[in-house]
């Protein structure tokens, strides 16, 4: 237990270190002792720390003012409690994963109202539901309901559809709406068909041929 | 070279019978006899006349036989090359066992896919896109117009997962996406777009 917390004492300064460095020179320099303690006390609350870091490179490659990068990752650091206050009110037991309460804050920041993500987490226990946020929000952005999109998405893992395949059931509907279908048309037929859904064509061959991977990240020019 | 004993010549050129030999003459003249009727027993080389016409009359041999046999005798081979070529063959092959083939460094990871940009921006002049997949740096994928039709492309590995971006046109112009079909505000009073890899491999 001692060693244990021993080896905590050394690896927060060492991780601040780590996180101030990236910070240095991609945001302005006033801001980035603000932006480590934020990202510092996220990390003490078991938040994920990686978008807040994301959000501050973000900002200062945008070239935004340091005191509004330090706004914007303040309120992502609010959104990410949110998030894990959620997921432990509908049920995951504390501490939650990082991934987890990404995915629930993915799900608001795209528009989802809380208790449809609470009714969400806890239709879905123990398991990933980052891509049925992304399935239900998808279809909420092409003008389904978020109650019929939601009814939708959990039909298909019901009938055993899981993790990216969801997207293709949302895909499916919103194909559905382009062909002429009414939204509550789309809904029935994707639904009538579970779980079969058309599957997402993977990338041609040249394209896979022709990919290349990203170089390093370069510094701000 | 032992000269042959006159009696015994005489002898075998049928001059005189073989009971003028003594003993020991008798023998040497049965081995001489043995000797002549082994040289008369083997085969009476063809002249040279003999061969050249024996050789011109028979049939060519097939184009395989011929083929077959080239290939089997040995040839003297001149290369002649300027010291410059042969440098820039080996500095050639060099560079090609040292550098990894496109091909070998595109080996996916199982949590790894494709995602492909397109964009049409006519008259631009560079297009990269960036994003949380990479820092957010500004130019390190760069989109491609090879046929100057205006729309620039770029296929690139990431990690599974969702990223944001956005495309940087002529190194200053940030433009969302229209493509993406899924948006997520930025927080700085815009929007980046948004983009799920899957793996190929699920």
């Amino acid at each position: 237990m001692r060693l244990a917390l021993l080896l905590l004492c050394l690896a927060a300064p060492l991780a601040g270190q780590s996180v101030r460095s990236r910070l240095e020179g991609r945001v302005p320099a006033p801001s980035v002792p603000v932006l480590d303690s934020l990202i510092a006390i996220a990390a003490a609350e078991h938040l994920p720390t990686e978008p807040l870091i994301q959000k501050a490179i973000e900002g200062g490659t945008k070239d935004v003012p340091g005191e509004r990068i330090e706004r914007a990752v303040a309120l992502d650091v609010e959104q990410l409690r949110r998030a894990q206050a959620l997921l432990v009110r509908a049920g995951d037991a504390p501490p939650v994963t990082p991934v987890e309460v990404t995915s629930v804050a993915w799900a608001l920041k795209r528009g989802l109202a809380p208790p449809m993500v609470e009714h969400v987490v806890a239709a879905l226990p123990n398991q990933p539901r980052s891509s049925a946020f992304h399935a239900i929000a998808d279809l909420v952005a092409h003008g389904f309901s978020a109650d019929s999109a939601a009814d939708l998405i959990l039909a298909a893992v019901r009938e055993g559809v899981h993790g990216l395949r969801l997207l293709d059931v949302s895909g499916a509907a919103v194909q559905e709406l382009q062909r002429g279908s009414t939204h509550a048309d789309a809904l029935a037929r994707v639904r009538a068909g579970l779980p079969n859904v058309p599957a997402t064509p993977p990338p041609a061959r040249s394209a896979v041929e022709g990919a290349r991977r990203p170089a390093a990240p370069a510094q701000k020019p | 070279m032992n000269p042959i004993d006159p009696t015994i010549h005489k002898v075998l050129d049928g001059e005189i019978g073989p009971e003028a030999l003594s003993p020991a003459q008798r023998r040497d003249a049965d081995r001489l006899g043995a000797a002549a009727a082994l040289l008369a027993a083997a085969p009476v080389g063809a002249s040279v006349e003999q061969r050249v016409m024996a050789a011109i009359q028979r049939p060519a041999p097939s184009a395989g036989r011929r083929l077959v046999r080239w290939a089997l005798r040995p040839h003297a081979v001149v290369l002649r090359m300027r010291p410059v070529w042969s440098l820039a063959l080996v500095a050639s092959i060099l560079l090609l066992a040292v550098l990894p083939s496109p091909e070998a460094g595109l080996q996916l990871g199982d949590e790894e896919g494709i995602a492909q940009f397109v964009g049409r921006f006519p008259g631009a002049r560079s297009v990269h896109v960036v994003g949380s997949f990479n820092d957010w740096g500004p130019v390190s994928i760069p989109l491609e117009d090879r046929d100057h039709d205006g729309v620039w492309r770029a296929a690139v590995v990431l990690p599974e997962g969702t990223h944001e971006y956005m495309f940087v046109v002529d190194g200053e112009r940030w433009v969302v996406d229209p493509l993406a079909g899924r948006f997520v505000a930025d927080g700085f009073g815009r929007e980046n777009s948004l983009l799920i890899v899957r793996s190929l491999r699920r």
